[in-house]
């Protein structure tokens, strides 16, 4: 047989392939979501970085964690403080005050020289598209619930090179800074 | 056990399932007894038949071969239409299936016996002389459909049978006439097939002749339809199919042909009829598959509960069952040396997910922990008088404690050998590679392979399987020269490609040479300073050796690298860093005109090592110990540089030497004296200099995760038990990173 031959020959349905995963497939993409018509609120969980007020969509945090003993990972990059064990899993933790240009060094927070966490301070595990991720907090301070229009895209004066602020949000005087999880844990 | 009564069992365990499915559809059919044979079902047994054959020559099993391959062949008639499934042919196979049965019991107790030959004989003649050809229809049914003749001279075999089949039958034929846009044509057809499939038979799948428009593609589908008209537009409601009905001329007067003599649209009934009985249609397809298929499975999961019960469930032997029980061991003594109509499996072997026996070697190295913390109170309680515990008691609990870490040691190794594999797994489809690849290149090869029952982890011989195909390649591709300028060369026509596995202490050696033409390492040299990946003055001092090892260098080799050195290095960089990831590390010997050999050294499991803990600037670190050669105590003072750079003097050699401290950035202070620790890979050394040894401890190894896999010379993290993560050095990286090091100064 020639190559093309080949090709075209396993190209081909034959009948007696089997196209199970073909058939559920092509039963997923028929109905989607139908568009909303009202405006749903969306939960996002706000926390406390420095002074500022900061929230991220609550679906994509697994949990929420004490600081345990973090390990740092030497040559590391400095916005990875260490890798925590997490009920035997490992997960990476980072630091995001460096990239919001909150702190100029990123914290001690792993290793001999590194003193007690501050009580209120906690790892917010996100789920990633590499896989969970531990981002440090100074403090949580609940889970509030936005509607898109209480959402405003980030000014461009706020971003900075690259766009880890997705907007802000407004519940009467408070102000939220959105967080794109995915894009704060990029270096 | 010994290494071919390994490969026996695995054997053994592969054919039964085999069997099992073959026994499945075979009594399928014989359910329906009298019926028209659903093709599914014909189809089935005869992958299996040959799925059989394949496995038996692959283990020189010739009996099950010879009988395999004759049964393919009466299947494959069946299959065709040039047979009629009669009672004769349905009990003859069933006969078969019982030889099939009693040869595999003789085989999996390596014996041979002259009646079993005899009957086995016996049996194929009787498949050879089975051949009443279907009854003798006057007019090619096909004749009397209204189909072009360059359509038909498309069909394969097997398209053309069931077609001649479904006009004989009289069911409804259609062509479904459906244009797909270019670039989701695949799913569409897809839906469109699944469609199709409920309400009957696609029969052929063909390019359409009406252009499907500039962005499209369209295709004609030769249908046979179980249900009526509007059932059938009803089902494809909503695709782009048009149809179009095939038109049947009625058969000839006064042939002889089947009852029905117009066609007409099936009874409803129909369906009943050419529904499958109750077996599941996807079990031939899985069982077919080649042994050892690539999954990272161990092998196949063990089957759901809902699928057929396996005897040996129900009536488990009296020995333990081990995952790798001996199939090759005499099996029990009662039995009776012709059990044909035993119901007992041959084989003990129960496949396990290998992810399984991952949680199992993790509980074991929790259970160690606690193991060291009871160690610990024991010792305390013993030598510690201010505890108020009887010295007696101390004694008894450490003696207890002492017990129990013996039989996890026990445990532990039962686990690790049950991931063990040969090699030969890889090896046996790297040689069907081989051919390929070298008709292919147009080389005559000899490809021998030595050492394929060495045991590794089943992970690692999983994650072998790419980079030695990589490096096969290569030597059949560049390595060895064609025939031609061989026999110039004075050298024997045929080349020689050798893989060979070696156990040498902890590690394996996996060797692929060939006896080609060698690495011109003034070549690499060129190609190396062209790219700049080094400079004159470094290339001026590198040994030959030094100089063959440049082409693992990422960015030595690409692809417009092929042909200035003959392809030599394409990707080797890739292979190195697979390599890398599984600890082990990959190295080259050449002589120009004589060969090239790459040497893989790994280690025999990942999944428990023995490290040794050690302490620098207050940070806790493990090193495997496999890799670690000697302990040595260093006064400052012994401390040469050699042009700048630290070494050691171990017994007249000079040993580069390297501070943890210093490349992990680590804060350093002043120590009296460093330990230093030997590790080495290969022939490459290296001195390690850490503050601190705090002993030696069996770790399980977590790899750091995706996001932290660019983490240089960390291979993962373990828990040591007071919930503290330390981190695992990666010798192999380091090694490397020192050698680099080395390199740049130098």
């Amino acid at each position: 047989m020639s190559r093309f031959e080949a090709l075209l020959d396993a190209f081909f349905y034959r009948p007696d392939e089997d196209v199970g995963g073909l058939l559920d497939f092509a039963a997923g993409s028929d109905d989607l979501a139908p568009p909303l018509l009202e405006e749903e609120p969306v939960e996002y969980l706000a926390f406390r970085l420095e002074s500022e007020c900061y929230a991220v969509p609550i679906l994509a945090v697994r949990e929420i964690c004490k600081v345990p003993l973090l390990t740092e990972i030497p040559r590391a990059e400095p916005h990875l403080l260490g890798v925590m064990n997490l009920r035997g899993e490992l997960l990476p933790v980072y630091d995001v005050k460096l990239r919001l240009r909150l702190a100029d060094a990123p914290p001690v927070v792993a290793g001999p020289d590194a003193g007690l966490p501050p009580r209120a301070a906690r790892i917010l595990v996100l789920k990633t598209d590499d896989g969970p991720a531990g981002v440090w907090v100074d403090s949580v301070a609940g889970v509030v619930r936005l509607k898109p229009s209480m959402v405003e895209l980030s000014p461009a004066g706020l971003r900075g090179d690259r766009d880890c602020v997705a907007g802000l949000g407004r519940k009467g005087s408070q102000l939220y800074i959105l967080l794109d999880p995915e894009q704060a844990l990029t270096p | 056990m010994t290494p071919g009564g390994k490969a026996l069992a695995e054997f053994v365990a592969e054919a039964t399932e085999i069997l099992d499915a073959l026994g499945r559809d075979l009594l399928a059919l014989d359910e329906a007894r009298g019926q028209e044979a659903d093709p599914e079902h014909i189809n089935g047994i005869f992958r299996a038949a040959h799925s059989l054959k394949g496995l038996s020559g692959l283990f020189g099993q010739e009996r099950i071969s010879q009988l395999a391959h004759a049964a393919e062949d009466l299947l494959d008639r069946l299959r065709l239409g040039r047979l009629t499934l009669d009672d004769g042919v349905l009990d003859t196979l069933v006969d078969a299936l019982d030889t099939f049965q009693a040869l595999l019991g003789e085989a999996s107790r390596t014996e041979e016996g002259p009646e079993l030959t005899q009957r086995t004989r016996d049996m194929e003649d009787r498949m050879a002389r089975l051949g009443s050809p279907p009854p003798a229809v006057e007019e090619d049914p096909l004749e009397r459909l209204e189909l072009d003749a360059t359509v038909r001279a498309v069909f394969t075999e097997y398209e053309e049978h069931r077609l001649r089949e479904n006009v004989r039958r009289g069911v409804a034929l259609w062509r479904v006439r459906a244009a797909f846009d270019l670039t989701d044509f695949d799913q569409g057809l897809a839906d469109l097939n699944a469609r199709l499939k409920p309400v009957g038979e696609v029969i052929s799948t063909l390019p359409s002749s009406r252009p499907g428009g500039a962005n499209g593609i369209a295709f004609d589908l030769i249908f046979g339809a179980k249900v009526a008209a509007p059932s059938l537009e009803a089902a494809l409601r909503g695709t782009p199919a048009e149809l179009a009905p095939l038109a049947v001329r009625p058969p000839q007067e006064g042939a002889p042909g089947p009852a029905f003599d117009v066609p007409r649209p099936p009874p409803e009934d129909v369906d009943a009829e050419l529904l499958p009985p109750d077996t599941d249609e996807e079990a031939p397809d899985e069982d077919a598959e080649p042994p050892g298929g690539s999954t990272s499975l161990a092998t196949v999961p063990v089957p759901p509960i809902g699928s057929p019960p396996r005897m040996r469930a129900v009536t488990p032997p009296p020995t333990v069952v081990g995952l790798q029980a001996a199939a090759s061991a005499p099996l029990p003594a009662g039995r009776p040396k012709t059990e044909e109509t035993s119901l007992r499996s041959l084989t003990q072997t129960v496949r396990v997910d290998i992810g399984r026996l991952d949680g199992l070697i993790n509980m074991v190295g929790e259970l160690l922990l606690i193991k060291a913390n009871l160690q610990r109170l024991a010792e305390t309680s013993r030598q510690d008088g201010t505890v108020a515990l009887s010295k007696l008691f101390g004694q008894e609990l450490s003696r207890e404690t002492r017990q129990l870490e013996r039989k996890l040691e026990a445990l532990q190794e039962g686990l690790l050998e049950a991931r063990m594999v040969p090699v030969g797994q890889v090896f046996d489809k790297l040689a069907r590679l081989v051919r390929k690849i070298a008709r292919e290149a147009g080389k005559e090869i000899d490809f021998v392979s030595s050492g394929g029952e060495v045991e590794l982890d089943k992970l690692i011989v999983e994650e072998l399987s790419d980079p030695l195909m990589h490096l096969i390649r290569n030597a059949i591709d560049h390595g060895a020269e064609g025939p031609e300028s061989r026999l110039a060369a004075g050298k024997p026509r045929r080349a020689v490609v050798r893989l060979r596995a070696e156990q040498k202490g902890n590690h394996v050696v996996i060797s692929v040479s060939d006896d080609g033409s060698g690495i011109d390492e003034v070549r690499v040299r060129e190609v190396a300073l062209s790219r700049g990946l080094v400079t004159p003055s470094q290339v001026s001092e590198m040994t030959r050796r030094e100089l063959l090892n440049l082409i693992f260098l990422p960015g030595f080799s690409t692809r417009a690298s092929v042909s200035a050195l003959s392809g030599r290095g394409v990707g080797l960089d890739v292979v190195k860093n697979n390599l890398g990831n599984l600890s082990g590390i990959i190295d080259v010997w050449s002589e120009r005109g004589k060969g090239t050999a790459f040497h893989l050294t790994l280690p025999v499991t990942l999944a428990i090592v023995r490290a040794l803990v050690v302490g620098v600037s207050g940070r806790t670190y493990a090193v495997p110990l496999n890799s670690v050669l000697e302990i040595l105590s260093v006064q400052p003072r012994d401390i040469r540089t050699v042009e700048r750079r630290e070494v050691l003097d171990l017994r007249g050699q000079t040993l580069p030497f390297l501070r943890l401290g210093r490349l992990f950035h680590l804060p350093e202070h002043e120590v009296n004296r460093h330990f230093v620790i030997v590790v080495g890979l290969a022939q490459q050394r290296l001195g390690i200099a850490v503050d601190e040894l705090f002993g030696q401890q069996d770790i399980v190894t977590k790899p750091l995760g995706g996001r932290l896999s660019r983490v240089k010379g960390i291979s993962g993290a373990t828990d040591l038990g007071n919930r503290r993560t330390v981190l695992v050095l990666d010798v192999a990286e380091l090694l490397e990173e020192g050698i680099a090091q080395e390199r740049r100064r130098a």
